[in-house]
């Protein structure tokens, strides 16, 4: 299990009662839990020790579960490299994993583990505690082998936080299940996406629509011809974010300092140089070139956002539901490069541009589905999954 | 308009009372009091009060009159009354006076202003206004109007007054001023040059010049004897917060001529320049060798107006059983102290303990401090115990020590350190504890420095320049530890622990100074690259020449007192080595570079367009203050290129909706209800535990300059 963990908790809680008395979570080291080593898989924060709790592990630990260490993960999340999220639950060794999702990273380890992966949309968990990397995009999500056991943590850790406040007013959402009925249902598929799909992978994601329209659910084509632009708004936002959002790693407050500095300049330059890893250095760099050398592209990626949010609008108005591939399978396995991470997320970045929620669902092929809805849709997408998964309410 | 009967502001006396005068100016301050309006008018010469009254003013003028705002350029008529008694003006010269406008002209109106520009009260008894809050930028951005106030116009003034001092003096005594060129070559010598790229011969720099050291050497050679410059002088060096990249020096050599003649001219030079501003300066200055400042003060640039001089007490300790004292010894260190008199109240155990020998000393380089109070004719200290009675009984006899004495020692295995540390000490002390007379001016000439110093490579290297005069010169070029002993014709004069000038009387025999390049490791041929044209000079008969370069900024503002010498600038640079007036330095347009050949300068084997990506990379890393390590370089630079790609595609899409930042209505950090409150982490100090360097209850980073 050590390659699996990068810290475990020893110490038994004494009695615990509550919603999730029974479950164990792992998170990964960027959510913050008091004395525990929050490394976040970086240069950027080793031997740093978290002073208190983020808010989704305080309101875990009140509803009674049991924190039981970190896993291994990527440089700030960024990517799947020496990541193990997934892991710890074919282990069997905890009952429901928290990964944080930047671009999809969380819905493709729940894919390489065979389990279901959901992440809620923007602004249902606090980010307090969380040490992220692009704030406007990022999500704390939750894998497990079971959809209950997600509806629960979920219940337990979301709503308003008066320490994250990018957060929306608003109250506590209503996260029950609800009732699925097929004949009433519509799920979309996005036909641009289907079009420049391989044969093989076009195939098996009809076979899952004939088997959803057997099921009595009704199959309806959409239209976004602007779909391919997702990712390239994602790496332009999400990369100016991360460099922006990474100016606080400095070696002043935590970190490590290269040594022989002789002035200010020259102490940020050489320590932040040694801080971060190749990949993640990339994307800074990248993110600072639109910052500080092409702000127009950023500005114009800003505008693309909008357009794409109003059109997804638009969409999930038109359908119940949208089922999307999940994997890329011209993408490399373990990229090595920036470009080729990316290529990885070419289905799944939709969902942190326009921040809706969205789940994936494991397949008996190994692969697996991804199902959205509209931004407010997380309590019916989890009744639908349940339903899929043939444990939720008929 | 005609000004041909404008008087000065400041120069209207009781003689003009009953008069009509012209006067014109600034509008410094305004009151208005219902009908009467009273007016500060500034000129160059001062201020003085005109009123605008319904009674001496016709209608129309006193409604223009309500339209001056400060600042305003103006020009009136009036005459001249004596105030009534109890309503003169102490803050003001012409105070007693005052003029009853019957005509004004508005010559020209003013914006509101960046930061006040008025600094004397209207009324007897008011508080003046200063710009001491302003920031420097922001009044080096309107040096304009900064310069409209009067203490800037003082500090002017006085600079001029200064140099026509200095002018007629050297006049006086034959000197001859002449103007070297500011376009010449780069010399290897000294610090980095400003160059300045050649159009007609592309590829090719002019250097401004670091001094016109070269020049007024030929100058001798040339015949001329005497000559001095008021040099405009450029050093590309490191910043520091009082270092201007330009600056102005007084240059000075002769010939025929020995350095009694020279300190014989600086002193009465010096106090004639200091006497412009009514300091009286002692003659004849007091000398030190370079040798007996450093054993003394620690300093080749010793501050004497406070005593704190060092006591060499290496051989009391010869055979101590103090184990570090030991240790230094054997390791053929040695111990040197001050006695810090009569200041024990001051000094007490906490402060010369934890703040002294633990966080001072150390800071400068020590790795420890010794420190001893003398109370009721005894040494005590935390480690007095570790010595006999006859190491303190001879401590007390070479420290002169008295009760209330307070000494302090430093001991390392290295002579430098030992100097350099204590010297800092000295300092410190001093100005701590307030032993400096702010009001005295204590100049001293430093001579016999060492003519070399030792390089990493085992080499040598010249201390001042490979010009300097050896005090002998029958030395073998090839034995390096001789020549390290070999002292110079140089002298510097130094007042209150600042350098004001320098010289050296100069090589002119063509041996000697091929001697000398041969001691620095220079070939013929080398000589002949670096230095032909010159070496050449002294081939047709040079005379025995020498001189001196004085610092005239950083002397004005030593005599005007002022915080900087960018006060007695006029358009100075900031500590950033740049101009907020002008925005220098600035980019060019790259048609400029390219008519300059400055386009692919640096090398004929880059591919084109190499050169500006290398920058694009560089100029990334640098605003992200995230360096690239020479192996991630290609990485990176292939990381930018699909930026840029990426930057064109989406530029390329036709979008006009409103930019979105967030894909919710976030609530922000002023959510009603909410307070703000300081973090219970931060008062318990718990913040700093993950930081890699703390100081007290501080982050600690590196210098903010070097």
């Amino acid at each position: 299990m050590d390659s699996v963990f990068f810290y475990r908790n020893n110490i038994k809680a004494a009695s615990r009662s509550g919603a999730l008395q029974k479950i164990k979570i792992a998170l990964q080291p960027n959510i913050s839990v008091a004395g525990w080593p929050t490394e976040t898989g970086s240069n950027a924060l080793a031997g740093f020790k978290a002073l208190e709790n983020a808010t989704v592990a305080e309101h875990a630990v009140k509803a009674g579960a049991q924190l039981i260490g970190y896993t291994r993960m990527s440089e700030f999340g960024f990517g799947l490299k020496n990541s193990m999220a997934g892991s710890v639950l074919q282990k069997k060794a905890a009952d429901v994993e928290l990964v944080l999702d930047l671009a999809g990273e969380a819905r493709l380890a729940a894919l390489r583990a065979g389990v279901c992966g959901f992440k809620p949309r923007y602004g249902l968990l606090s980010r307090f505690g969380l040490a992220g990397l692009i704030p406007s995009m990022e999500a704390i999500s939750i894998l497990s082998m079971s959809i209950k056991n997600i509806r629960g943590i979920l219940q337990a850790v979301a709503g308003a936080d008066e320490r994250d406040s990018s957060m929306p007013e608003g109250k506590t959402p209503d996260l029950k299940p609800t009732k699925i009925d097929p004949k009433k249902i519509k799920i979309g598929v996005i036909k641009d996406i289907l079009r420049e799909m391989p044969a093989n992978e076009r195939e098996s994601f009809e076979k899952k629509l004939n088997e959803l329209e057997k099921a009595g659910f009704a199959v309806k084509e959409l239209s976004f011809p602007d779909f391919s632009q997702f990712l390239a708004v994602h790496q332009i936002v999400g990369s100016v974010e991360a460099s922006s959002c990474a100016g606080r790693y400095d070696s002043v407050r935590y970190g490590k300092r290269e040594p022989q500095a002789k002035n200010w300049n020259e102490m940020y330059l050489s320590s932040r140089g040694a801080a971060f890893g190749t990949l993640l250095k990339s994307y800074l760099i990248q993110g600072a070139y639109f910052q500080f050398e092409s702000y127009a592209a950023y500005e114009n990626a800003c505008r693309l956002r909008a357009r794409l949010v109003a059109q997804m609008k638009n969409l999930t108005a038109q359908a119940d539901f949208i089922i999307l591939p999940a994997v890329n399978q011209a993408a490399s396995e373990n990229p090595a490069t920036l470009a080729e991470t990316y290529t990885q997320f070419i289905y799944t970045a939709f969902a942190n541009v326009t921040g809706q929620p969205v789940l994936f669902l494991p397949d008996k092929s190994g692969a697996g589905f991804q199902f959205t809805a509209a931004r407010l849709g997380d309590g019916q997408l989890l009744s639908l999954g349940e339903y899929l998964q043939g444990g939720g309410e008929k | 308009m005609n000004f041909s009967e404008r008087i000065f502001c400041g120069k209207l006396s009781s003689e003009h009372i009953g008069k009509t005068v012209q006067l014109c100016g600034w509008v410094d301050a305004y009151r208005d009091h219902g009908g009467l309006l009273f007016i500060h008018l500034r000129d160059r010469s001062g201020i003085v009060q005109i009123i605008f009254s319904p009674e001496t003013s016709s209608e129309n003028i006193c409604k223009m009159a309500a339209t001056l705002r400060t600042e305003y350029c103006i020009a009136v008529t009036g005459e001249v009354k004596k105030r009534i008694p109890g309503t003169e003006n102490p803050n003001i010269e012409t105070g007693a006076l005052e003029v009853f406008v019957r005509e004004l002209s508005v010559l020209s109106e003013s914006e509101a202003l960046p930061f006040p520009i008025s600094d004397k009260a209207m009324v007897a008894g008011a508080e003046d206004a200063s710009v001491e809050n302003v920031s420097e930028d922001l009044r080096l951005q309107y040096r304009y109007l900064d310069i409209r106030r009067p203490a800037m116009q003082e500090n002017l003034f006085f600079r001029h007054k200064i140099f026509q001092c200095v002018r007629e003096f050297l006049d006086k005594r034959g000197f001859v001023e002449v103007e070297t060129p500011m376009l010449t070559a780069s010399t290897p010598e000294g610090a980095r040059d400003y160059l300045v790229p050649s159009r007609v011969h592309p590829g090719n720099f002019y250097a401004l010049p670091q001094s016109p050291q070269l020049f007024k050497q030929l100058l001798m050679i040339g015949g001329l004897e005497r000559y001095f410059q008021l040099a405009r002088c450029f050093r590309d060096e490191d910043l520091r917060p009082d270092r201007q990249p330009e600056f102005t020096q007084l240059d000075i050599e002769a010939s025929f001529i020995d350095e009694e003649f020279l300190y014989e001219l600086i002193e009465e030079l010096t106090v004639k320049m200091f006497a412009v501003a009514g300091i009286e300066l002692p003659r004849p200055f007091p000398r030190m060798t370079y040798a007996e400042a450093m054993d003394s003060t620690g300093s080749d640039r010793p501050d004497l107006r406070f005593g704190l001089r060092f006591v060499d007490v290496t051989n009391v300790f010869g055979n101590t059983n103090y184990s570090i004292f030991k240790q230094i010894l054997q390791r053929g260190g040695c111990i040197r102290g001050i006695n810090v008199k009569q200041q024990s109240a001051k000094l007490s155990k906490n402060v010369l303990q934890n703040e002294y020998a633990k966080e001072i000393a150390p800071s400068f380089g020590a790795k420890g401090m010794t420190w001893m109070r003398a109370e009721g004719g005894k040494l005590e200290s935390n480690i007095v115990q570790f010595f006999s009675a006859a190491e303190l009984d001879e401590l007390k006899k070479r420290f002169e020590v008295q009760d209330g004495d307070v000494l302090i020692m430093v001991a390392d295995p290295s002579d430098a350190i030992v100097t350099q540390a204590l010297g800092q000490l000295r300092l410190h002390l001093a100005n701590r504890l307030g032993l400096i007379d702010e009001k005295i001016f204590y100049p001293v000439w430093i001579t016999h420095f060492p003519l070399f110093e030792p390089t990493d490579e085992g080499g040598v290297t010249s201390s001042h320049h490979p010009f300097t005069a050896p005090e002998r010169v029958d030395f073998d070029p090839k034995n390096v530890e001789e020549l390290l002993s070999l002292r110079s014709r140089a002298y510097d004069l130094v007042i209150n622990g600042e350098e004001l000038g320098g010289g050296s009387i100069r090589i002119n025999n063509r041996e000697v100074q091929r001697k000398i390049f041969a001691a620095l490791g220079l070939t013929q041929e080398e000589m002949k690259e670096k230095f032909g044209f010159f070496l050449r000079a002294f081939d047709f008969g040079a005379p025995p020449h020498g001189g001196l370069a004085l610092g005239m900024d950083r002397a004005v503002s030593m005599i005007l007192r002022t915080q900087s010498i960018r006060e007695v600038i006029a358009f100075p640079k900031n500590r950033s080595a740049g101009c907020p007036l002008t925005g220098a330095p600035a980019g060019v347009k790259k048609e400029q570079l390219a008519e300059l050949g400055l386009l692919n300068l640096g090398g004929k084997n880059i591919l084109p367009g190499e050169a500006q990506k290398e920058t694009l990379l560089d100029r990334v890393s640098w605003v992200s203050r995230i360096g690239i390590a020479k192996e991630e370089r290609s990485v990176m630079e292939e990381v930018l290129r699909e930026a840029q790609k990426l930057a064109a595609e989406v530029n390329n899409l036709p979008v006009d909706d409103e930019p979105i930042r967030s894909v919710v209505d976030a609530a922000g950090i002023a959510r009603p209800g909410l307070t703000a409150k300081k973090s219970e982490l931060a008062e318990k100090g718990q913040l700093l535990k993950s930081a890699p360097a703390v100081k007290g209850n501080y982050f600690k980073v590196a210098n903010i300059l070097e």
